[in-house]
C-alpha cells in the first residue's frame, strides 16, 4: 500500500505541473493584456506595471518564476488588486467554497442513497416510480435553472427562506438543494440498479435465511457493495460539483473561489489564474486519489497494487 | 416500518448537522423573517426605526484608495465616504463643498480654496489644504499607476510628472496657507470645477496615509472626509456605512446606517428587492418590458453613449458617401423602442443630453438633430458612393462587437436594417471583451461596436477622442479642422465663442461620420416607494448624502 501512495503522490505533482504548464500556456496565447480596457494607461505607467508584475521579461523566465510560485506556494498579489495577495483571496474564498461543496456531496450522497434503496426495495411500487422520475428530472434540469425556480418560489413567493448571501444556515438551504439535485438522481439512479443486482445473490438469500433483520441485511451486506459504482463515479462527481459551485455561488452572490476563477480570466489577472487553477486541480487530484482509497477499502478484493511474487 | 424511520431518521439527523456546520455570521444581523403574513412588510421595529438603507454595491470594490479605483463599484461607494472641494449639487452643478469660498483670477489660469473650518475627518482632525496636495500628488505619482491621472493634465506640470519626466515639486498645486489651497493650469479649463468633484480629486489625509501605506484596505484603518463613515467592511460580502457625525454637513444627512451587499447576478438582485432585502435594484433585461411601467422605476440619464465606428482605411469605408449611407440606415428610434427597450433616447449626435451652455439651452437641442434614419437619402448616397470608388459590388463587411446579450441583439438589429435599406448582407462577428478591446485598438475591425461616458460634464470631454492619433480614437480618422477646432476650444476663454466651437465640432464629426451614434445610455433602477433623495448624476456617482428612508 505505501509504494502505491509513493507512486500515486508522484503521478499526482506530475498532473498538477503539466496542468500548470498547459494553463500558462494557454494564458499568454489569448489576446488581450490585464492593462487593457476601453481606457488606454499612459505608456510609461503601463510600462511600469508590466515591469512590476514580470510581464515584460522573455517568457520561459516567465514560466520559471511561475514554476517557483507554485512550490513555495506565493502566487504574489493580484494586478486587478494590488492589495490583495492571491493567497489571500484563496483563503477567503476556499473555507466557504468548500462548505458549499462538502454539504453537498453529504445531501447527495445521503438522499440518493436513501432514495436509491428505497426505490430498489419497493422495485415497480409507486415510490420506485416517483423517485426514478425524480432522477430524471433531477439530470436533466440545469442547476442554475432549479437555483433561480427556487429563490423565485421558495424566496420571492412564499416567502419560506432569504434568496440570495451565505449569513445563516437557512441561507445555506436553497444553493446546496439547486447544486444537490443533479448529484442526489445520479446516485439514486445508480444505487437502485445496483441494489436490485446485489439484493438477487445468493449470499443475501443466505442471510435471509439466518434471520437476520432486513435493516441489518441492508446495511451491512447489501449496501457495501451495491455502492461500487457510486464509489466510481465519486470522482467526477466531484469534479462536476466543483464546475457546478462557480455558477451557483454567482447567483446566490456566496462569497466563494469561483468568483476569482472566472472574473481572473475576463479580467487577464495572471496571477490569479495561475493560483486558482493550480489551487482547484490539487484539490480535486487529491479528492480523486482518496476516492481511490476508499475503493480499495471498501472492496477488499481489489488491488491497487501488484505484490512482488503475484502472478 | 421501523427501517423506513430509521433511515428518514439518519437522513434527517445528517441534513441537520450539514447546517449546523454554518459558522459564517457576516455584519449582517438581519433575521429573516421566516413567517410571513400578509404583503406588507414593516421595516424592523426592533431597530427603534433607525433610518437603514440596504443597497446593493455589485460587487467588492476594486480599491477604496481615491486614485486606483475608477469604476462605479469603488467610486459609488467613495462619493459618500469622502468628499473633495466640490460637489455636484442636486442638480448637478458643482458647488463648494469641502472649501467654502473659490477665487479664480481674470485668465482662469489660477484657482484659490479656502477649505471650511469645520471641515473634519471622521477621525476628528481637521482638513488641511496639504491633504489635497498629498492626495493629488498621490494620484499624479507614476508608481501609482492611476487610470485617473489623465483628468488632471490640465494642471501644470502634472502630465511631465505622471510621465515619468517631470518632478512632484513642478506640479503647481500648493498649500498656501494650513486651510488654503492654490491650483494653476496651463490653459483656462471651463468644467474644471466639475472635473474636481471626480473622486480621483479626493484630499487623503497625509498623517494617517504615511502611518499606514494601506489605511484604505479596511474598515478600521479607513479614514473619510464624507457625509458617511465606513463601519464595517467584510470582503467579497458587504459592507456598512454610518451617519459621519464629523461632516461639516452632518444635518443634512438623514440617514443613520448604509448597508452594502455585493450580488453580482441582476435576477437575483431584484429578487432580492421583491423579498425586501434591497430597497434599490437594478431591472434584469429580460424584465425591462414589463416593469418600465412601474411606479418604483426611475429612468434618469446617463452622460454616455452607445455607437459604432468605422474604420476610414479599410475599404469600403474609405469613402464618405458609403460611410453616411450605412449610419443614415440606422433606425436609431426603432432601436430604442423595440430592441432594447429600457427607455433609452435615441442618439441625434455626438453630444448626449446633459450639458447645458452659456445660453441655457441644452448643447443637443442647440445642436440640434444632425443624424437620423433616411432610408432614401442613405440609398442614394450608397450609390453615388459605389459610383465614385468604382465598385459594381460593396467589398464585404464585417461588424465585430464585443460579446453580450445586448450587444448581440442591437448589432442583429443592424443587419437586418442594412439588408432591408441598402440591400447589403453584413457579416456578423463576436469577440471576447478583452481581446475586443486589443483589436479594436489594433484597427483590425472594418466596423466595431463602442460606448462613451463621460468623465467629467462638459462636450469636448467626449469630443477630443476624435482627434489624430488618440487613443480613443481608433477609426484612423483624421482632420486638421477638426483637431484644430478641439485645440481652440481647450483655449477658449470667451464662453459663448467656445460653446458655439463645441456645437461645431459636433457638427463636423456627424457630416464626416467615422462613427455613427446608436442611443444615449440612461440609468434605470426601482427603488422602494420609501426611498426618496438619491441622487443620480448624468456624469458623476451616486450620491446619498440626501438620501431619506421612511
Amino acid at each position: 500500500m505505501g509504494k502505491y501512495i509513493v507512486k500515486r503522490f508522484i503521478m499526482m505533482i506530475a498532473t498538477i505541473l503539466i496542468i500548470a504548464t498547459l494553463t500558462f500556456v494557454l494564458m499568454h496565447l489569448i489576446p488581450g493584456s490585464p492593462f487593457e480596457g476601453e481606457r488606454t494607461t499612459n505608456p510609461t505607467i503601463q510600462a511600469n506595471l508590466e515591469k512590476f508584475y514580470k510581464l515584460d521579461e522573455p517568457l520561459h523566465i516567465q514560466y520559471l518564476s511561475y514554476l517557483k510560485s507554485i512550490v513555495t506556494f506565493d502566487f504574489g498579489p493580484s494586478i486587478k488588486k494590488p492589495n490583495e495577495s492571491v493567497n489571500e483571496l484563496l483563503a477567503r474564498g476556499f473555507p466557504i467554497s468548500f462548505e458549499l461543496g462538502m454539504a453537498t456531496i453529504l445531501v447527495a450522497l445521503l438522499s440518493g442513497i436513501i432514495l436509491g434503496t428505497i426505490a430498489a426495495l419497493r422495485h415497480n411500487g409507486l415510490v420506485d416510480y416517483f423517485a426514478m422520475t425524480f432522477a430524471v428530472v433531477g439530470i436533466s434540469v440545469p442547476n442554475f435553472v432549479l437555483a433561480t425556480l427556487l429563490i423565485q418560489q421558495l424566496a420571492v413567493t412564499w416567502d419560506l427562506l432569504p434568496a440570495a448571501t451565505w449569513s445563516s444556515p437557512l441561507h445555506m438551504i436553497l444553493p446546496i438543494i439547486a447544486l444537490a439535485t443533479g448529484p442526489t438522481a445520479i446516485i439514486a439512479r445508480l444505487t437502485r440498479s445496483s441494489m436490485l443486482e446485489v439484493l438477487t445473490q445468493d449470499y443475501i438469500k443466505m442471510a435471509r435465511a439466518k434471520g437476520l433483520s432486513p435493516v441489518r441485511i441492508i446495511v451491512r451486506h447489501a449496501l457495501r457493495n451495491a455502492l461500487m459504482p457510486v464509489v466510481t463515479i465519486l470522482g467526477t462527481m466531484l469534479a462536476g460539483i466543483l464546475t457546478g459551485t462557480f455558477v451557483i455561488e454567482r447567483i446566490f452572490a456566496i462569497p466563494g473561489m469561483g468568483k476569482y476563477f472566472v472574473e481572473s480570466i475576463n479580467n487577464r489577472d495572471y496571477p490569479v489564474i495561475m493560483g486558482t487553477t493550480v489551487f482547484y486541480s490539487a484539490f480535486l487530484v487529491f479528492m480523486l486519489f482518496i476516492v481511490d482509497i476508499v475503493y480499495g477499502l471498501l472492496d477488499p478484493r481489489i488491488k491497487l497494487h501488484r505484490k512482488e511474487g503475484d502472478a | 416500518m421501523k427501517k423506513w424511520l430509521m433511515l428518514f431518521v439518519v437522513a434527517l439527523f445528517v441534513l441537520v448537522l450539514s447546517a449546523c456546520t454554518a459558522t459564517k455570521d457576516a455584519g449582517e444581523k438581519k433575521e429573516t423573517n421566516t413567517g410571513n403574513e400578509g404583503e406588507e412588510k414593516e421595516t424592523a421595529v426592533e431597530t427603534e426605526t433607525e433610518k437603514i438603507l440596504k443597497l446593493n454595491n455589485g460587487n467588492e470594490p476594486t480599491s477604496f484608495d481615491p486614485s486606483v479605483g475608477f469604476d462605479a463599484v469603488s467610486w459609488n461607494a467613495l462619493n459618500n465616504l469622502m468628499e473633495g472641494l466640490v460637489r455636484l449639487s442636486k442638480d448637478h452643478v458643482a458647488e463648494p463643498a469641502t472649501a467654502e469660498k473659490i477665487d479664480v483670477t481674470e485668465d482662469g489660469l489660477t484657482y484659490t480654496f479656502t477649505i471650511r473650518d469645520d471641515a473634519n475627518w471622521s477621525n476628528g482632525e481637521p482638513v488641511l489644504a496639504s491633504d489635497f496636495v498629498y492626495g493629488w500628488l498621490h494620484m499624479l505619482n507614476p508608481e501609482t499607476a492611476s487610470p485617473a491621472a489623465f483628468l488632471a493634465y490640465f494642471i501644470d506640470g502634472a502630465e511631465a510628472y505622471n510621465s515619468g519626466e517631470g518632478a512632484a515639486e513642478d506640479v503647481a498645486i500648493k498649500a498656501v496657507e494650513e486651510k488654503v489651497f492654490e491650483v494653476k493650469l496651463n490653459a483656462p479649463t471651463e468644467a474644471f470645477l466639475n472635473i474636481i468633484t471626480n473622486p480621483s480629486f479626493f484630499p487623503v489625509n497625509e498623517k494617517v496615509a504615511t502611518e499606514n501605506a494601506t489605511w484604505y484596505t479596511e474598515a478600521d484603518t479607513f479614514v473619510g472626509n464624507g457625509p458617511f463613515k465606513l463601519t464595517a467592511w467584510e470582503h467579497d460580502v458587504s459592507f456598512t456605512f454610518a451617519k459621519n457625525e464629523n461632516y461639516w454637513d452632518a444635518d443634512t444627512v438623514k440617514l443613520d446606517k448604509v448597508e452594502w451587499a455585493m450580488v453580482d447576478d441582476s435576477n437575483t438582485e431584484y429578487q432580492m428587492y421583491e423579498t425586501e432585502e434591497l430597497d434599490v435594484s437594478g431591472v434584469p433585461a429580460e424584465l425591462a418590458d414589463q416593469l418600465l411601467d412601474s411606479p418604483e422605476l426611475k429612468n434618469e440619464d446617463q452622460a454616455g453613449l452607445y455607437f459604432y465606428r468605422f474604420n476610414v482605411s479599410q475599404e469600403p469605408f474609405t469613402n464618405k458617401k458609403i460611410r453616411q449611407a450605412f449610419g443614415l440606415a440606422v433606425d436609431q428610434q426603432e432601436i430604442v423602442e423595440f430592441v432594447t427597450k429600457n427607455g433609452e433616447k435615441p442618439a441625434e449626435g455626438f453630444v448626449p443630453y446633459g450639458f447645458v451652455g452659456p445660453d441655457g439651452k441644452e448643447f443637443r437641442e442647440t445642436a440640434g438633430k444632425l443624424v437620423g434614419f433616411d432610408a432614401e437619402k442613405a440609398k442614394s448616397l450608397l450609390a453615388e458612393g459605389m459610383k465614385e470608388e468604382g465598385y459594381t459590388e460593396l467589398p464585404e463587411v464585417t461588424l465585430t462587437y464585443s460579446t453580450s446579450d445586448t450587444h448581440k441583439k442591437i448589432a442583429e438589429a443592424l443587419q437586418s436594417k442594412f439588408k432591408e435599406v441598402l440591400g447589403v448582407d453584413v457579416v456578423l462577428q463576436n469577440v471576447e471583451a478583452s481581446v475586443f478591446a486589443t483589436e479594436q485598438k489594433e484597427f483590425k475591425y472594418q466596423l466595431s461596436r463602442s460606448s462613451f461616458l463621460f468623465d467629467y460634464a462638459d462636450p469636448v470631454n467626449a469630443l477630443e477622442s476624435f482627434i489624430t492619433g488618440s487613443s480613443m480614437n481608433r477609426t484612423t480618422w483624421s482632420d486638421a479642422k477638426f483637431d484644430k477646432l478641439i485645440a481652440d476650444i481647450k483655449n477658449e476663454t470667451d464662453e459663448a465663442k467656445r460653446w458655439e466651437m463645441l456645437i461645431q465640432a459636433d457638427a463636423l464629426l456627424m457630416d464626416e461620420m467615422p462613427i455613427f451614434p446608436v442611443h444615449y445610455y440612461n440609468q434605470v433602477t426601482l427603488e422602494k416607494p420609501t426611498i426618496s433623495g438619491i441622487v443620480r448624476h448624468p456624469v458623476g456617482y451616486m450620491d446619498l448624502k440626501w438620501a431619506d428612508k421612511e
